[in-house]
């Protein structure tokens, strides 16, 4: 059965959506035209503006509507610290400690080599600008701790060491409330053998 | 009894590459001792409460479980075995080259133990962070054997003369050692180099070097034009 090329076009559009096969698009391109006509425009006139009117903030890389963001204009945080997170919500976990007052660069992934996501691709250059701006002291690194996390905060500690800023890299080990019995083993030795003087 | 129903449990294997699949799940390349290489679904592992988010880690020697019988089968059960550090640094960078060789040049479904122990050793050893040059090498030699291109590294091929030390040769693909002349156009190499990598030893570092250069050779030939996504991340990291 052959359908209007406009309708293939909206399915094949849906599928740039992660983790949205063939059948799902399909599902929703359905929904927005039959059910919710008007929901599809909203969805469609918002995408239409988020394009128009966002940009990278020059100073952390999350999206804004101004050359720098709010978070990264405000004169209450600490210019001196600079914390590199993989993404948005890693920024947003870190922000919810209150523990940080310092500015953040967003690195908007990971180093991945088997996914050919290297420095190029990740824009270590422009992070480099960033951190050594002569006002960040001190980079903490807070990418994920999996290997891809784990190649990240490593290069970037070299190439940040090397011009001449202090780097620090976030802790490994239990969650807090975390007990052994309920942890998984591989977290288990890591806590172990990062153990420190108590 | 039908492929269909198939389930194998607690098989030795290492997670050589995994990609999202849906909203909440992933597909697994694996590589298992008893049966080589194998894609596998892991449903819900990229949910937050996942068990399986502290499981599924490269590098690490895990036991698995799956049934199915299609070309991709499902994950059942995943535990985490240790034994080896995670990769950190350069080691961690030379970790994927090592995945990267099994992923382009394993077929799957294909039972490599041997290949697989040379696989463990090579990361146990990357973990201690322990002369890596010689340990890919090491690597390289059996995964090439593995495959079934077994180097000839100690006679010249056209007269099955024994290689000597000190005489040049050149290393023809799928054929062997030959005394080097001035026309080959091929990097010459000394028969000591050939005679050290033979035996996997690796303390000169010319031979190190010309060992370097010849399976880089080598492994380009069966990659067939495939390029190496890590090397060039690696390289671009050394040039940072
Ligand atoms: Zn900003």
């Amino acid at each position: 059965m052959s359908s209007p090329s406009s309708l293939d076009e909206l399915i094949e559009a849906l599928r740039c959506l992660p983790g949205v096969g063939p059948k799902s698009a399909q599902r929703m391109a359905y929904h927005l035209l039959q059910r919710n006509p008007r929901g599809a425009e909203r969805l469609g006139q918002a995408i239409d503006h988020a394009l128009k009117t966002l940009r990278r903030c020059a100073r952390c890389n999350t999206f804004t509507e101004d050359e720098v963001c709010d978070r990264c204009a405000s004169p209450r945080r600490d210019p001196t610290q600079l914390c590199i997170v993989e993404m948005p919500v890693d920024l947003n976990t870190m922000e919810q400690t209150h523990a940080y007052g310092g500015l953040y660069y967003v690195l908007m992934g990971r180093l991945s080599p088997l996914d050919g996501i290297g420095p190029k691709e990740l824009g270590f250059e422009r992070l480099l600008a960033r951190a050594t701006d002569g006002v960040v002291k001190e980079v903490i690194l807070a990418t994920n701790f999996t290997n891809e996390g784990e190649a990240t905060a490593h290069y970037l500690s070299e190439v940040l060491h090397a011009r001449g800023l202090k780097v620090s890299r976030i802790a490994r080990g239990l969650p807090v409330g975390g007990e052994l019995e309920y942890s998984d083993a591989a977290t288990v030795a890591q806590a172990f053998i990062e153990r420190r003087d108590y | 009894m039908s492929t269909g129903k198939q389930r194998i449990d607690g098989a030795a294997a290492f997670l050589l590459h995994a990609h999202p699949y849906s909203e909440t799940s992933l597909i697994l390349d694996v590589f298992s001792r008893p049966y080589g290489r194998l894609a596998l679904l892991a449903r819900g592992a990229r949910r937050p409460r996942s068990a399986l988010r502290g499981v599924l880690l490269g590098f690490q020697p895990l036991e698995l479980s799956w049934f199915g019988g299609g070309e991709v089968k499902t994950l059942a059960r995943a535990e985490w075995m240790g034994g080896i550090a995670l990769l950190s640094g350069k080691c961690l960078l030379l970790g994927y080259y090592l995945n990267e060789l099994l992923l382009k040049l394993l077929p799957r479904e294909d039972a490599h133990p041997v290949l697989y122990d040379a696989y463990a050793d090579a990361l146990g050893a990357l973990s201690r962070g322990s002369a890596e040059a010689a340990e890919l090498r090491r690597f390289e030699k059996i995964l090439l054997r593995e495959l079934g291109y077994g180097l000839a590294l100690d006679k010249e091929v056209a007269s099955g003369e024994p290689v000597r030390a000190d005489r040049q040769y050149v290393y023809l693909v799928e054929r062997g050692a030959v005394e080097a002349r001035d026309d080959e156009g091929l990097p010459s190499i000394s028969g000591k180099t050939l005679l050290d990598l033979a035996a996997d030893d690796y303390d000169d570092p010319r031979t190190l070097a010309e060992s370097k250069a010849l399976m880089r050779q080598l492994v380009a030939h069966y990659l067939a034009g495939q390029p190496l996504q890590s090397r060039r991340v690696f390289v671009e990291l050394q040039d940072l």
